[in-house]
């Protein structure tokens, strides 16, 4: 399972964070500290994969912003790229070419589309179709109840 | 301001986070959200109700402030009211707080969970998941409790939707995962393995990682999922790649379901029935044949898919270890990434080798690329795929390319990353001694380590140098020669001067023939390295000089010209001068006999685990260096292996600790080891106390005469004792190591008496104190009894040992006259105030010997009293609370007959007769 996923800019600002199990502050600060200075210390065209105490870290970088992840030692990497690579496409999909500014200023969003996506580390729905289709649906029902709720008791 | 804001925009919101990334400073933005925070307290504190949308807002401003990396110590009740909104956004908002914010804050947590609850009964399936997401989210205990019983029925219902199915069954597994007490196996069980059938294939992904941790747990109970895992795998493999829609990922179908099908079956061993095994092999085919096919795109996501399908299959294959052919295939499938031009696929064909590495059927195979890995070593440019490289050459050291591997190891060390130094120094130390077939070779490796990467080489790793020298004599005469040239060196690490100075005080008399090498040539040599030296090694080298002494008289007047200059008899550190002045004196004062005895060379260490592996594993965390791997490939002639030298645990020192062993003892009382057995083994598997009858004390007796050393060692553990007395006082500290690299865990010690409670961990490699403080209240003879439970792995280890509490350390010396001492002797008369014994001389009747021993026993040794000049007189006074026992002592040694007889006179019968039964066990 995935054991926590970080988003983070070249300058090292945490952007997103999102912890798969139960940690201290301490802890996480301590993990995001590392990360940090771990994956932005790599040059270009390294491989995309790090060894950090028992966990395999994957990450990669889109545009400004680095999206990191702590792996068990069974999991795949190739596949774990992917999962990034998929939460990506997910963000995009929503905010229509996401950038750094729409995952700050919406980061309630960013985190309900990867509680659509992932949950407890493990994948949740892999099609992108069905999770775009849920987040609208939740888009949806709000703007419904609120109609709904605003409209005048009988 | 983004572009886009979807749903509900929370304008307040939005400005409070541009404010912040306005902010010029640290301070300010500091200032700007201290601001925010008193407004948001003063909100929630008012008088005036907030509405729903407020509430919401605020409650999103303090999550983004906690995101911040600041605190947040309140809002918790408003998110939880949050949750009972019957608005969505509201609900959503209020359920992201608690997740990122609550622990297991009791009180809130009923509240939570009532929220919780009243949305999993609300059969709104978008309300159902959020409740579920939350659960996994928290999965604290309490969630557990009050909903492991729901969520099976949910998962498993008719009438779940499906999107409610996928998160009942991660959520689920979260709470398997924190409580598995409490995740009770039932009827929904193999409804669940059914899941893999279900048509939906998001609902199949999500439960089969749940089926996947319960069938690691229950193998048994779930071993039908294997035929269902076959069959489904062979349908998506054998899919055209557009079959299945949404779940085709860039060409390749359903990627992370094929993967997660490969990781169940790897929870099994190959499947017996030989339809499905035949159609498993069938898949495994394809998916190898597939890797060799064109590409269906150029995109990276398409082969990244489809190359970690193939991982997930080689792995597969790897687990079965059962078909040869496979094997063979795997490993050229990843020779062919090994030269791959993408890097990622370099370091995962690296890693997957070292697993093939220690298959016996394709061991072979993977050392063919011996040469590209060496290539990779040397060209990489990626340090973490450097790393891989030097772990695969690890792995597939054997004995035919030992000696190549560590020779590139060496030279890849003087130009290695400084983060992998120390690994590749274990490393290099580990593969020299397991494969030394000569070990001049071995020595020669360590040296080299030492000169390459001096810095590198932990303690363990020179320790071991020199207890392999030690163990092994054919060594010996090279080690000392080749430390001498060593140590030519202008510039040598100081850890070279340790393995030198230790050697040549051990082995300088193998080399000494040559002029080259002379006595004083090789004191001169250390004692040029001794003021570039910190302290520890100065006190190392100071104990090589008086083994000198012993070795080579012609070299007393020059050391101890040394020893006694200022530098080091002054010195301001407490330790190098306590040995040189000890140093000084035991040189000037005991007798050649006596000298020989207490330097005499070093007896060879017990068999045990190297310590440098146990540290290895413990720098690559557990499972990192597989054990199978170590069993699996250890061949014959092992350095120390055991058996090779008889004996080599009968009489030993203290193995670990100091290595220099002189350091735990003044040199006056160091008694030679005793002949009996030191090592006997008291543990029973998981047995129930240890009756008093298996009471280990032979470790017990050696204590009589002196107060500090190791009491008992057996493969696990070690306990050392340092104690001390005054009058009826005593007390006594003891060491409890932990020689393996695992932890024990409910370590307890209990005692016939009372004791301080000891810390329950002892964590692998590390040493817990306890202290224990005495009073003689009376005379005694019974020692008391020390019982160590404790838990390593799983079995109980169980243990009782005397304690050295022996009614002469309560001796307080007198000195005495040889009239007043034939008078007290005369008092004593009565024939139960005498204890006698006559009894055979166990050890070498040497009278320097002898004397320390009287002397340890705590007695004052009295000259010129008896009229036989052989015989040793003692006498002291037992200090107990209640009286004091006067006791005289007599130990006639006859040397022709190898015998002794030993007279105790006492004011108390069992006095007498508790010190004559000691001490006759001591000569």
């Amino acid at each position: 399972m995935m054991r926590f996923l970080l988003l983070f800019s070249r300058q090292g600002k945490l952007r997103l964070q999102k912890w798969f199990l139960p940690m201290t502050e301490r802890e996480k600060k301590k993990i995001i500290r590392d990360m940090t200075t771990m994956v932005l210390a790599r040059k270009p065209r390294t491989c995309n994969f790090l060894h950090w105490r028992d966990l395999k870290i994957v990450y990669k970088r889109y545009a400004s912003l680095y999206f990191c992840c702590g792996l068990e030692d069974q999991d795949n990497e190739l596949l774990a790229l992917e999962v990034l690579h998929r939460y990506v496409e997910l963000l995009d999909k929503y905010f229509g070419s996401v950038c750094e500014l729409d995952i700050i200023f919406n980061f309630e969003k960013a985190y309900f589309i990867l509680d659509e996506f992932l949950m407890g580390g493990e994948i949740q729905e892999t099609s992108k179709q069905s999770i775009a289709k849920s987040i609208e649906a939740s888009d949806m029902l709000q703007e419904t109840m609120e109609e709904y709720m605003s409209k005048p008791a009988f | 301001m983004p572009a886009v804001s979807k749903g509900d925009g929370m304008r307040g919101l939005a400005v409070f986070i541009s404010d912040i990334r306005n902010c010029k400073s640290k301070e300010a933005e500091i200032k700007r959200i201290n601001k925010e925070l008193a407004n948001i307290r003063s909100k929630f504190k008012g008088d005036k109700a907030l509405d729903g949308y407020s509430k919401k807002k605020y409650v999103c401003k303090l999550l983004f402030i906690f995101l911040l990396g600041h605190d947040i110590d309140f809002g918790h009740m408003e998110a939880v009211n949050l949750l009972s909104s019957n608005k969505y956004t509201e609900k959503q908002i209020g359920y992201l707080f608690i997740s990122v914010l609550v622990n297991s804050n009791s009180e809130l947590i009923r509240l939570i969970n009532n929220a919780i609850k009243n949305d999993l009964s609300s059969r709104n399936p978008t309300f159902m998941c959020l409740a579920l997401h939350c659960i996994a989210n928290v999965g604290s205990r309490e969630m557990a409790e009050a909903f492991a019983g729901e969520i099976p029925r949910i998962l498993v219902a008719g009438d779940t939707m499906d999107s409610v199915k996928q998160s009942a069954a991660l959520c689920l597994l979260r709470l398997y995962k924190t409580s598995p007490d409490l995740v009770l196996m039932g009827e929904w069980t193999s409804r669940v393995v059914h899941l893999l059938n279900d048509q939906h294939m998001g609902v199949v992904t999500a439960a089969i990682s749940l089926i996947t941790c319960l069938s690691q747990k229950n193998p048994d109970e779930f071993k039908t999922c294997v035929s269902l895992a076959v069959s489904r795998l062979s349908r998506i493999v054998s899919s055209a790649s557009t079959d299945l829609q949404d779940y085709t990922y860039y060409f390749v179908p359903a990627p992370w379901l094929s993967c997660k099908l490969l990781r169940l079956l790897q929870c099994y061993p190959p499947p017996e029935d030989g339809a499905v095994k035949g159609r498993l092999v069938e898949c495994l085919e394809t998916i190898l044949n597939k890797a060799q096919e064109p590409p269906k795109s150029k995109k990276v996501q398409h082969s990244n898919a489809k190359n970690a399908i193939l991982f997930e299959a080689i792995a597969l294959i790897i687990h079965y270890d059962s078909e040869p052919n496979l094997l063979v295939r795997a490993c050229n499938q990843l020779g062919q990434f090994l030269q791959h031009r993408e890097t990622n696929l370099r370091y995962l064909a690296l890693e997957s080798m070292c697993t093939l590495a220690s298959s016996e059927f394709s061991h072979e195979a993977v050392k063919t690329h011996i040469e590209t890995v060496i290539n990779a070593l040397k060209t990489e440019r990626d340090v973490s795929v450097r790393q891989r490289a030097a772990d695969l050459l690890y792995a597939m050291c054997d004995r035919s390319n030992a000696k190549q591997i560590v020779a590139e190891m060496l030279s890849y060390l003087e130009t290695a990353d400084y983060s992998i130094r120390e690994e590749m120094v274990l490393k290099v130390a580990i593969l020299a001694e397991k494969y030394a077939v000569d070990y001049s070779w071995y020595v020669d490796t360590i040296l080299n380590l030492i000169r390459i990467a001096g810095d590198y080489v932990s303690e363990e790793v020179w320790y071991r140098v020199i207890q392999i020298v030690i163990n092994r004599d054919d060594v010996q005469g090279y080690a000392a020669k080749t430390v001498f040239e060593a140590l030519q060196a202008p510039a040598c690490h100081e850890n070279m001067v340790k393995v030198g100075g230790y050697i040549l005080g051990e082995f300088g008399n193998l080399i000494a023939g040559d002029p080259r090498s002379s006595p004083l040539v090789q004191f001169n040599l250390l004692h040029s390295k001794f003021h570039l030296c910190s302290v520890p090694t100065r006190a190392l080298l100071l104990s090589a000089y008086i083994k000198f002494i012993n070795l080579f008289p012609e070299t007393k007047t020059t050391i101890q010209e040394v020893l006694r200059c200022d530098s080091q008899i002054r010195n301001s550190d407490v330790e190098l001068q306590q040995r040189a002045v000890e140093y000084l004196k035991l040189s000037s004062i005991a007798s050649t006999d006596v000298l020989a005895t207490v330097l005499e060379e070093m007896p060879p260490f017990p068999e045990r685990e190297s310590s440098i592996l146990a540290k290895l594993k413990k720098k690559k965390g557990p499972g990192a260096v597989s054990n199978e791997l170590e069993e699996g490939k250890r061949e014959g002639g092992e350095l120390n292996g055991a058996g090779e030298r008889p004996g080599d645990s009968s009489s030993t020192p203290s193995p670990s600790a100091d290595l220099l062993g002189l350091r735990s003892a003044a040199p006056v009382s160091a008694a030679p080891p005793s002949a009996g057995s030191l090592l006997v083994d008291v543990f029973s598997e998981a047995g129930p106390a240890a009756p008093a009858a298996s009471v280990n004390d032979d470790g017990f007796l050696r204590f009589v005469c002196k107060n500090n050393g190791v009491l008992f060692e057996n493969q696990l553990l070690q306990i050392g004792i340092k104690s001390e007395y005054r009058q009826n006082l005593g007390r006594m500290y003891l060491f409890y190591g932990n020689k393996t690299s695992v932890q024990f865990v409910s370590f307890t010690t209990t005692l016939n008496v009372q004791l301080k409670p000891v810390d329950p961990l002892v964590e692998g490699g590390a040493q817990v104190q306890q202290v224990i403080n005495i009073e003689c209240i009376t005379d005694f003879s019974e020692a008391p009894i020390l019982n160590i439970k404790f838990r390593y792995g799983g079995a109980l280890q169980n243990l009782s040992l005397k304690l050295p509490v022996t009614i002469n350390k309560f001796f307080q010396p007198t000195e005495m006259a040889s009239n007043d001492f034939f008078q007290r002797w005369k008092q004593l008369s009565q024939p139960q105030q005498e204890a006698q014994k006559i009894f055979k001389a166990n050890h070498a009747m040497d009278t320097e010997v002898i004397k320390a021993k009287l002397l340890g026993l705590g007695t004052a040794l009295l000259d010129k009293v008896d009229p036989n000049p052989e015989n040793f007189v003692c006498a002291g006074v037992i200090q107990t609370k209640s009286q004091q026992v006067g006791c005289l002592l007599r130990l006639e040694p006859n040397a022709q007959a190898q015998m002794y007889r030993l007279t105790l006179r006492s004011s108390k019968d069992t006095v007498s007769k508790r010190l004559c039964d000691l001490l006759a066990e001591q000569f």
